[in-house]
């Protein structure tokens, strides 16, 4: 769906005519006082009436690419002896100062012959080559269609002569139309030639004709009139070219279903006389959407009115502009050199905001709209009426409410971690969600359901450099050093939860020392496995699993405990230790990190399972039973 | 529904209120849809603004008001669509078999099709209604066909929000819509991807078609088990037996359960940031803590849905380029939004503004003001007359420069007998580079200061040394 306002073309007229004289005088000397004796006074100068046309179609540019950036294309088409085209339907060519250098181009107008007719040609096969959005449209869609917009400032002898011109244009449309039908292969290989000619489905014809200020003319306004069947719409507009300006600043309003706002009041400061502010008018213009709420009780001629809101100025207690998430629209000054409207683009655009209000004789006061900036473009924002929920339920009630030690400083830093930045080349969205995936894939949502995340500085360094993707070797070294410490504080038979914050200790306190570092150990163990992806991750899971094995392992585990529990324990299969055994044998049968299918197939194959342990085996689902050979001895030697 | 119409409960969600009004309605004298829908639409821009998504349940006997000649008339006379995006459901409390619903019918389904016909919101399209017609006019009949009504419509929409490997069950409120922009709707995905996170600031506000509150809902325990499987496996059966009557508390109660949502509010607050979320394909959102601005004043966490699209945030660019800055994570604060260049960005533009006289004018001033200020201002006379120039040549205004041209003269006519003699010097080089049709004609060309020696020395004896 390609509404009519995607493609306009301007067909200026750059016959020697338009070389005549606006005979709108403009004065210089107009803001001066008197001068000293001898001053002669400036001549008044006039605009020819091709500077009027040109500057009236960049000012209704200038409208459309302020508020539009991209989807709504315009071209120039200049028309004299030859047609000049200025820009094509690419982004980069769609913009002012693109046309401004084309029309220096271009120049003054000269001596020679030529017409309005040429150019109108040129823009009605512009209108046939598909603009960048229309090209890369799927081919199945089958309610496409071309339509496009055609202003064309010329100036004719009378209307009898601008019937044959339209006529031209619908001939030009209709036989262009014919070719394209006639070469199949645009619509059905696609895209052997580099550019298919589109057929033109509609065509708005707006013939603007433009005379001197006393001039008389034969030429009369004509509504919209439809021609060629619903093909091509004719409207005719007489205007002074003084008016020129004034006149398609007023038909981009329709054109784009814009309408215009005068915010009234803007209180102001004088260069001069700084202690006083006086009040101005700015008139803005954005989308028609914006009005929405206010004109639901106005009538259709109020509405073709600029709507006149107040500058509101909090008083007191009053909150200001409340942040509102509804729609916003671009906003562009219609006067954009004039002074207030500078002032106030200047203060938006230094990162305030200002609320507007419906002017109400009563006094009540109502925020209706808000104005901002945001990257160097100005916004309009409705505010509307009350939020769908305007009382939440409280998310303490709810679900996880409740819990108060949840890790919120490090989430914190995790957001910092994975911040989104504007990329080029596709796939960035999918490589941030995997970095995500790296990051929590171990990742306790509280404080307390941790050791590790809490001691701090000795696990950090782990904790840090092991979500990464890969891991150098110093990376990996240090790493290692931090098992190899924990290790050691084990060994020298230190509390895990003495090393932490004082606040948290008390969860802990009531947890034997072995549980503690069972839990650390388990801890880490779940982190590094999640992580085990690439080389030096396994690298680092092999040196865990080994300082586990000194201590957790079937062997060494009861050979300390023969130590300390020897009185009290008989050696042979204590329910305790055997519990620990069979849990930690299932963990090191898994060596591996689960792997999805596709990281299996792509990622280095995994060497064969360690063996199990014999005597697990053959105790089948039942405890295995340590140093069997030790009770036969026994029994033996009795 | 009468010819005359009144606001019996104003929006509320006080059920006895309601309940006790409608007891005390009465019956009016005529069926008169067209007002009612007036009404309503009244009330509803009145309150809820134009953006809001809205249902309406209209309620009726089963008659249309009006006989088979009135019907296009009425149906032609229907407020609809309304301005705000609108589904209408019709739940006529009448026999299926009775004759005036036969009758009534088709303005049903009239009105059911144009509350949501091409909206002059295209964004806010929305699926349409369904008319709820009781099997039968008793009682139970009637109150299958609400919950009919209230199952299909006010269904909890509960979504997984995901953000890598940790997740949580939640529920929009209101429910998140497919959003039907021209071609085919695009839906809602059943889970919401955290993508990354970003400053609010460099958020900032880019439309949005919709907002929606996210509750967290208590999580099944398939997912938790899956998730803390680690503990399963690591915790011995001595610590399980020694918490365990604690955890069968916490998990009767969900509330105690960590819930990944309530720690995500808690970050994106202190961190000030927002996530950004793919709610489908080509589609995306932001999750951030908001204070919502009323009585309440709770923060929440809200899902705010952009338009469908990569473009529907300018300022970030294409929204399926957002990406992770590599593994050594910027932490600078610069932002990254893209700044546009619009025509009240960039001072003047150009001439562009010329087709109003006090612009022009201003530029004019602008050139003899410098030229009233040599030869301190000498190389801001020449950037502005360069300007004026360029501007002058691409409106084919060769008759400015001409005009700019006798002003310099003038003021080097003016100029007191005690000014130094550079300030004529250039003045008069000014003005006759702009007679020079190169100036005249050539936009690349640049006018260039006179050459003097007198912005060194500052001698007041003239020395033509040049």
């Amino acid at each position: 769906m390609y509404p009519t306002n995607h493609k306009t073309i301007f067909v200026l007229d750059h016959t020697p005519y338009f070389g005549i004289s606006s005979e709108n005088p403009i004065d210089f000397d107009v803001t001066k006082g008197p001068r000293g004796p001898g001053y002669v006074p400036l001549p008044p100068i006039c605009k020819s009436l091709w500077t009027c046309s040109v500057e009236a179609a960049v000012e209704y540019c200038r409208i459309v690419w302020d508020l539009f950036p991209d989807g709504k294309l315009v071209r120039f088409v200049v028309s004299d002896s030859a047609a000049h085209i200025l820009n094509s339907w690419i982004a980069n060519q769609q913009n002012l100062n693109h046309i401004l250098n084309g029309l220096c181009l271009i120049g003054g107008v000269r001596r020679g012959a030529g017409g309005d007719v040429v150019g109108l040609c040129a823009a009605i096969e512009a209108l046939g080559e598909p603009s960048p959005a229309q090209a890369a449209r799927p081919s199945t869609d089958r309610h496409f269609q071309n339509r496009g917009r055609i202003i064309c400032i010329t100036s004719a002898r009378d209307d009898v002569s601008l019937r044959s011109l339209a006529e031209i244009a619908l001939n030009a449309i209709v036989q262009q139309n014919k070719r394209t039908s006639s070469t199949p292969p645009t619509t059905s290989t696609e895209a052997s030639s580099s550019s298919p000619v589109l057929t033109i489905h509609y065509c708005h014809l707006v013939v603007i004709n433009v005379i001197p200020e006393k001039a008389e003319t034969l030429v009369h306004n004509q509504p919209l009139t439809e021609m060629g069947g619903g093909l091509m719409g004719v409207e005719v507009i007489v205007s002074r070219a003084s008016q020129l300006a004034t006149l398609l600043g007023r038909l981009v309003l329709p054109h784009y279903k814009l309408s215009t706002t005068t915010v009234t009041g803007i209180p102001m400061k004088e260069e001069q006389n700084a202690s006083s502010s006086a009040n101005y008018d700015v008139e803005i213009i954005h989308s028609a959407e914006a009005h929405a709420g206010l004109r639901a009780t106005q009538s259709p001629t109020e509405a073709m009115e600029s709507v006149v809101l107040r500058w509101w100025t909090p008083r007191g207690s009053e909150a200001s502009a409340v942040s509102c998430g509804g729609a916003v629209w671009r906003v562009t000054p219609a006067d954009v050199a004039s002074r207030p409207s500078a002032c106030l683009v200047n203060f938006l655009l230094n990162g305030r905001s200002v609320t507007l209000e419906v002017p109400r004789k009563g006094g009540g006061r109502s925020a209706s709209h808000t104005l901002s900036a945001h990257a160097g473009e100005l916004w309009i924002s409705a505010l509307g009426g009350r939020a769908p929920h305007d009382d939440p339920p409280a998310l303490s009630d709810g679900a996880g409410g409740r819990v108060t030690d949840y890790r919120i400083k490090e989430f914190g830093a995790l957001i910092q971690q994975n911040r989104l930045y504007p990329l080029r080349g596709s796939g960035a969205n999918a490589r941030a969600r995997s970095r995500l995936q790296r990051h929590t894939t171990y990742w306790p949502l509280t404080i307390s359901s941790t050791l590790i995340f809490n001691l701090g500085s000795f696990v950090e360094p782990l904790t840090r450099l092991v979500v990464q993707e890969s891991l150098t070797d110093e990376e990996l070294e240090v790493c290692r050093s931090v098992l190899h410490m924990l290790l050691n504080m084990e060994f020298r038979l230190e509390v895990p939860s003495s090393h932490l914050p004082a606040a948290l200790r008390g969860k802990w306190s009531g947890m034997r020392r072995e549980e503690q570092w069972r839990q650390v150990w388990g801890e880490v163990e779940a982190l590094v496995r999640a992580h085990a992806a690439s080389a030096t991750h396994r690298t680092l899971l092999h040196t865990l699993l080994d300082c586990r094995a000194h201590n957790h392992a079937p062997e060494g585990e009861s050979n300390r405990a023969s130590v300390i529990r020897a009185t009290t324990d008989s050696p042979l299969s204590p329910g305790g230790v055997a519990s620990t055994t069979a849990t930690t044998s299932t963990a090191n049968s898994e060596v591996w990190a689960p792997r999805n299918v596709l990281d299996a197939l792509l990622g280095a194959p995994r060497p064969p399972r360690r063996p199990d342990f014999a005597g697990r085996m053959a105790a089948g689902s039942r405890p295995a039973t340590l140093y069997q050979h030790l009770q036969q001895d026994v029994d033996a030697s009795h | 529904m009468r010819a005359i119409l009144s606001v019996s409960v104003p929006f509320t969600r006080d059920y006895d209120t309601i309940r006790a009004k409608l007891l005390q309605l009465e019956e009016g004298d005529k069926t008169c849809i067209e007002n009612a829908l007036h009404g309503v639409n009244q009330l509803v821009m009145s309150e809820w603004g134009l953006q809001i998504p809205m249902q309406i349940i209209l309620v009726t006997d089963g008659s249309s008001g009006v006989g088979a000649i009135g019907r296009n008339r009425v149906v032609q006379a229907l407020p609809l669509p309304p301005l705000y995006p609108v589904r209408i459901h019709v739940l006529p409390i009448v026999s299926p078999l009775d004759p005036s619903l036969q009758h009534a019918m088709p303005i049903y389904q009239k009105i059911v099709e144009l509350a949501t016909s091409a909206n002059s919101n295209s964004m806010k399209a929305m699926s349409r209604g369904v008319v709820y017609c009781p099997d039968q006019l008793s009682l139970p009949g009637i109150t299958t066909a609400v919950s009919r009504l209230c199952e299909q419509q006010y269904a909890e929409a509960c979504r997984w929000l995901r953000c890598g490997r940790l997740e949580a069950r939640v529920q929009l409120y209101p429910p998140a819509q497919a959003v039907v922009e021209g071609g085919p709707p695009t839906h809602p995905a059943h889970h919401i991807h955290i993508i990354g996170f970003i400053t609010q600031q460099d958020w900032g506000t880019p439309p949005t078609i919709s907002r929606h509150l996210v509750l967290p809902q208590p999580q099944t325990f398939s997912s938790t088990d899956r998730r803390d499987s680690y503990t399963s496996k690591m915790t011995s059966k001595e610590n399980q037996s020694s918490e365990g009557g604690s955890n069968e508390e916490d998990a009767s109660d969900p509330s105690k359960i960590p819930n990944f949502c309530v720690l995500l509010h808690g970050a994106l607050k202190v961190e000030s940031m927002a996530a950004v979320v793919s709610l489908g394909e080509g589609w995306w959102g932001a999750l951030s803590a908001v204070c919502e601005p009323s009585r309440a004043r709770r923060s929440c966490l809200v899902l705010c849905a952009l338009a469908p699209g990569m473009h529907a945030a300018p300022w970030l660019g294409p929204l399926d380029q957002l990406g992770p800055a590599g593994e050594e994570a910027r932490t600078t604060n610069e932002s990254i939004v893209l700044k546009a260049a619009r025509s009240y960005t960039s001072g003047g533009c150009g001439g562009a503004a010329w087709a109003r006289p006090h612009a022009l004018l201003a530029d004019v001033q602008k050139v003899l003001r410098h030229a009233r200020k040599l030869p301190d201002k000498t190389q801001h006379l020449y950037k502005e007359l360069n300007r004026l120039r360029r501007a002058a040549i691409s409106l084919g205004f060769t008759e400015l420069l001409a005009c700019v041209g006798a002003a310099l003269e003038r003021e080097c006519a003016a100029l007191p007998a005690n000014a130094p003699a550079e300030c004529s010097l250039q003045l008069a080089h000014a003005a006759a580079a702009l007679r020079d049709p190169r100036a005249a004609l050539d936009a690349k060309y640049t006018v260039q200061p006179l050459t003097t020696n007198f912005g060194q020395s500052r001698s007041s004896s003239p020395r033509h040394s040049n």
